[in-house]
């Protein structure tokens, strides 16, 4: 559906984008995920039509669009700041791509309608001014105007990152919940993990401009393809040098002894595990933080200080200064 | 602001036409005519000559007015920077009885300056003047003129030129960081060293700012030298007129002209470099707002507070006496015996009743309605091209579009009437010295650096994705323009509408030199009401101009500032700039813009407005 095809964006001297090569299916919810500055934003701009790349080539439906003004694209947008008219009504924000294009009166009032049913705003909200509306009306307004087109594309640039955190929860399933309804092709930009891993099909992390690797949220999380991806994806624990020494030792001989090497926090078990092969090293718990549904324990081990999560319930809380057992499996270490 | 070349915004007909038309107008109107001044004094005949020069190291008077302008402005730092900074304690920073009271009465400058300012102070402590015929009832041996020359000329102007400091210091003194008061009364400093030490320190370049704002006011003042300077006391601009009048001794006018702009261009330069050369205000993340400090010693609060309100009264009274005495026969005024039956509508029925009479008001309301709105539909345009197209060429256009703020007007006007006294093909080969339109053009002319200004951060406060959203949704430029980006920016359109129109009302120092005999604009009415010995019915009638003034200054004022209230008056006392009407979702709805100059205007802007005027 959308194929950027070595990409180069640049600011005068500086280079954003050197080669970006992406594919997007039909359908997708394709998520670009990366740090501030990292060119996802710019990605998302050049494939809205708002920057120009100075090399390579933009296709959507298989037809190249890099040279095409962004309205001739088919892609709807919602904004970070959802960019709504101040001047109009919701009605008249989310029909003016509609009087654009000269849409009969009342073929617009049912678009409208329709779209609004859709995103779940009355009636009377259509009525009112944008700025009467809270946080996350504003955001279903914005993905209604850029809905009522029927664009084959919906872009989406952060558009949770203005909301409190649970109004955040709430509607990124009422997203996915919407794409998936309307099979539309979504590229969703976030510098959020846990929004990425939560509501797309696919990810591409970005880290300077370049992209590190694109998979299925499993894949980036499970088989993070490099150092980066690894440690911006999720929490981990950087393994010394003495604990690796140690782990071979006790059974995890196949780690190599010179690579970086991570450990993500749920894979380190404090009790030992029903099924699956683990290893066992000694430490002494430094700290325990409480979260609710899991505490975070964090272990004093080889010179390395290794933080785990343990589900609420079992046999622990451990005490600050108390012996514990760490069992590990070694499969689980990625190293780079 | 967006990078683009100059070749891709040629791709726009609009634009071109916009560009066109400006390059016109600058070459015509802004760079022609004070090349020209510069010509016809150092090259009369074709050859540098330094005659103009001689001249006037040869006049006396001359010479007499540049010392008396240094003298002033020098004096008008000093006082102004006193009577300015003890108001602005008084009304934000201390907690005195009464400050908002006391606000309204040092602020009654901004709704009466100039020619008025002048006029009013005249017929009420000039010769022949209320309070100067009251007191020489009782005391019979007093000098008639003892309001008048540099004493006269320095209380007035003090007066009058506290404006910048209640605008501009004001908003400065809002931006200070409470907790860093707060911190120093922690370590038990006391009132006055904290004012001392913290408060006044960090006001330092705003200080400046308006000391040499103040400085410039001074150098260039025109309507107070000339109506309480008396023959002792005439500085350059008096001087400039008068020698612009002769065509054997224009040229030392436009010497003059030349070593005021001079003046104004080096001062201004220095205040740049001081503004530029550190942090004065906040560090913090989140400032604390700043609370009304107490003054502890019981004495020192008595001798504030009393100061306070006489201050207040000096403000006060000429404005209200000025409303009484456009209700009260002349001859009262001049006899000095008010009786119930001195009261009358009679000057007000003269004013709307003899068209003679009501012409000059009229004449004004028209020239300054009109320049106003041309000013700010022809800015609308070049403001978008150029807040939408920067590169090289728009930002030479833009700097040459504020040589009004770094030229006196006075030069400005010599330059356009010498410039434009001979057909000019530039202009379709038409004389426009002695026609109504130069008058017109000139104001203009001086409104554009502050409207540009004004209208390109309320294009620039519109955020870009407004843009791309309608973009992304189809809509077209022009289309984009009219249904997104001017409902955004009118209400700050209005507003700098409203404020130009404002201060070219009772404008004296333009017109004086560019007026056409049969439409004579009211400053000329008015100066001509303060001449001669008993012009009594013109003082009445002055009074009744001054009163109408005041109600349609103060009512635009309100419209542009006060609607929204509280919001509205903190606005204005404190600069607050909102001019982003539109910078976000529900920005149309709120209040009118208020594009009070801060520090950044006023570093360009020898008059900014609302600006002093004296």
């Amino acid at each position: 559906m959308i194929r950027f095809d070595d990409i180069e964006v640049t600011f005068g001297e500086h280079i954003a984008i050197p080669k970006l090569n992406l594919e997007v299916e039909q359908g997708e919810f394709f998520t670009l995920l990366g740090p501030s500055g990292c060119g996802k934003t710019t990605a998302l701009r050049t494939l809205a039509g708002f920057i120009e790349p100075s090399a390579g080539e933009i296709y959507i439906g298989g037809k190249a669009a890099t040279k095409l003004p962004s309205e001739k694209r088919s892609v709807g947008m919602v904004f970070q700041n959802y960019a709504l008219f101040p001047s109009m009504s919701v009605r008249e924000n989310i029909a003016f791509g509609l009087k654009v294009r000269k849409t009969h009166r009342a073929e617009t009032d049912r678009l409208v309608d329709e779209i609004a049913a859709q995103v779940e705003l009355t009636s009377e909200q259509l009525a009112k001014n944008v700025s009467e509306l809270s946080g996350g009306q504003q955001q279903r307004v914005a993905i209604a105007r850029a809905l009522v087109l029927k664009p084959r594309i919906l872009l989406l640039d952060e558009p949770l990152s203005n909301l409190d955190a649970k109004l955040r929860v709430q509607l990124r399933e009422q997203l996915k919940n919407l794409q998936r309804e309307l099979g539309i092709t979504t590229v969703y930009v976030t510098h959020d993990q846990e929004e990425a891993l939560t509501m797309s099909d696919r990810i591409a992390v970005f880290n300077h401009g370049v992209v590190e690797q694109v998979g299925t949220p499993e894949e980036i999380y499970n088989r993070s393809a490099t150092e980066f991806v690894a440690t911006f994806v999720g929490a981990m624990n950087r393994l010394t040098g003495e604990f690796m020494q140690q782990l071979r030792h006790a059974g995890g001989s196949t780690l190599a002894p010179d690579k970086s090497s991570y450990l993500r926090l749920e894979k380190v078990a404090l009790q030992e595990p029903a099924h699956g092969a683990s290893v066992r090293l000694h430490g002494v718990i430094a700290d325990r933080v409480y979260q609710g549904s899991h505490s975070t324990y964090t272990i004093d081990s080889h010179g390395s200080r290794i933080r785990a999560l343990v589900p609420e319930g079992g046999a622990l809380p451990l005490v600050a200064g108390a012996a514990a057992t760490l069992y590990i499996d070694p499969s689980a270490v990625l190293q780079y | 602001m967006r990078n683009s070349s100059w070749r891709a915004m040629l791709r726009s007909p609009l634009v071109v036409i916009v560009l066109v038309v400006l390059v016109w107008f600058i070459a015509t109107f802004l760079v022609l005519p004070n090349a020209n001044l510069l010509i016809s004094t150092f090259f009369p005949d074709g050859k540098l000559s330094f005659r103009a020069l001689e001249k006037l190291i040869s006049s006396e008077r001359a010479l007499k007015s540049l010392w008396h302008s240094f003298a002033l402005a020098a004096t008008l730092a000093v006082t102004v920077n006193v009577v300015g900074i003890f108001i602005v304690l008084v009304t934000d920073y201390f907690k005195i009885r009464g400050s908002r009271v006391l606000w309204l009465g040092y602020a009654t400058t901004l709704i009466y300056g100039g020619i008025v300012l002048a006029a009013g102070y005249n017929f009420i402590y000039g010769k022949n003047g209320f309070i100067t015929n009251a007191a020489l009832n009782v005391f019979p041996d007093i000098d008639p003129n003892w309001f008048s020359g540099y004493f006269a000329v320095v209380v007035v102007m003090t007066l009058a030129t506290t404006t910048n400091h209640m605008l501009f210091l004001g908003s400065s003194l809002a931006k200070i960081d409470y907790q860093t008061i707060e911190a120093a009364r922690n370590m038990g400093a006391s009132t006055w060293r904290i004012l001392w030490r913290i408060v006044l320190p960090a006001l330092r370049p705003m200080i400046f700012a308006v000391t040499v704002l103040t400085f410039l006011t001074g150098l260039g003042a025109l309507t107070a030298p000339l109506v309480l300077g008396g023959t002792d006391f005439q500085t350059i601009a008096p001087m400039i007129l008068t020698f612009s009048k002769s065509s054997g001794s224009r040229d030392l006018a436009a010497l003059l002209a030349i070593i005021l702009g001079l003046a104004t261009i080096v001062l201004l330069a220095m205040m740049n470099r001081v503004e530029k050369s550190g942090t004065y205000f906040s560090v913090a993340k989140v400032a604390t707002p700043l609370q009304k400090q107490p003054i502890r010693n019981p004495l020192a609060n008595v001798l504030v507070h009393v100061a306070a309100y006489v201050l207040f009264v000096v403000y006060a009274l000429p404005v209200l006496l000025i409303v009484l005495f456009s209700f009260l026969e002349s001859t009262a005024i001049s006899t000095g015996t008010i009786t119930w039956d001195s009261f009358t509508l009679a000057n007000y029925a003269t004013v709307f009743g003899t068209p003679s009479v009501l012409k000059p008001f009229v004449v004004s309301v028209v020239y300054s309605a009109l320049a106003s709105l041309i000013v700010v539909l022809g800015m609308l345009f070049v403001a978008r091209v150029f807040q939408k197209h920067r590169n090289p060429v728009t930002t030479l256009l833009e700097y040459l579009l504020h040589i009004p703020w770094i030229l006196p007007t006075i030069l400005i006007a010599l330059a356009l009437v010498m410039t434009f006294d001979r057909p000019n093909p530039l202009i379709g080969g038409q004389v426009l010295t002695g026609t109504t339109v130069l008058l017109l053009v000139a104001y203009v002319i001086v409104k554009i650096p502050f409207t540009l200004r004004l209208l390109k951060a309320a294009f620039a406060s519109v955020p870009e994705s407004l843009e791309d959203a309608a973009r992304i949704l189809g809509a077209g430029p022009l289309f984009t323009l009219r249904t997104v980006l001017v409902p955004l920016v009118l209400p700050t359109a209005a507003a700098i509408t409203a404020l130009n129109f404002n201060s070219l009302l009772d404008d004296y120092d333009t017109a004086v030199f560019l007026y056409h005999p049969l439409y004579e604009p009211l400053g000329l009415a008015i100066r001509a009401s303060t001449e001669g010995e008993n012009n009594l019915d013109a003082m009445s009638i002055t009074f009744v101009y001054t009163v109408l003034l005041m109600i349609i200054m103060g009512f635009t004022m309100w419209l542009v500032y006060g609607r929204g209230g509280a919001r509205g008056r903190r606005g204005v006392r404190r600069g607050t700039r909102r001019a982003g009407a539109g910078a976000g979702p529900g920005a149309a709805a709120a209040p009118v813009a208020v594009p009070v100059p801060a520090a950044a205007v006023a570093t360009v802007s020898p008059a900014p407005t609302p600006a002093p005027r004296a």
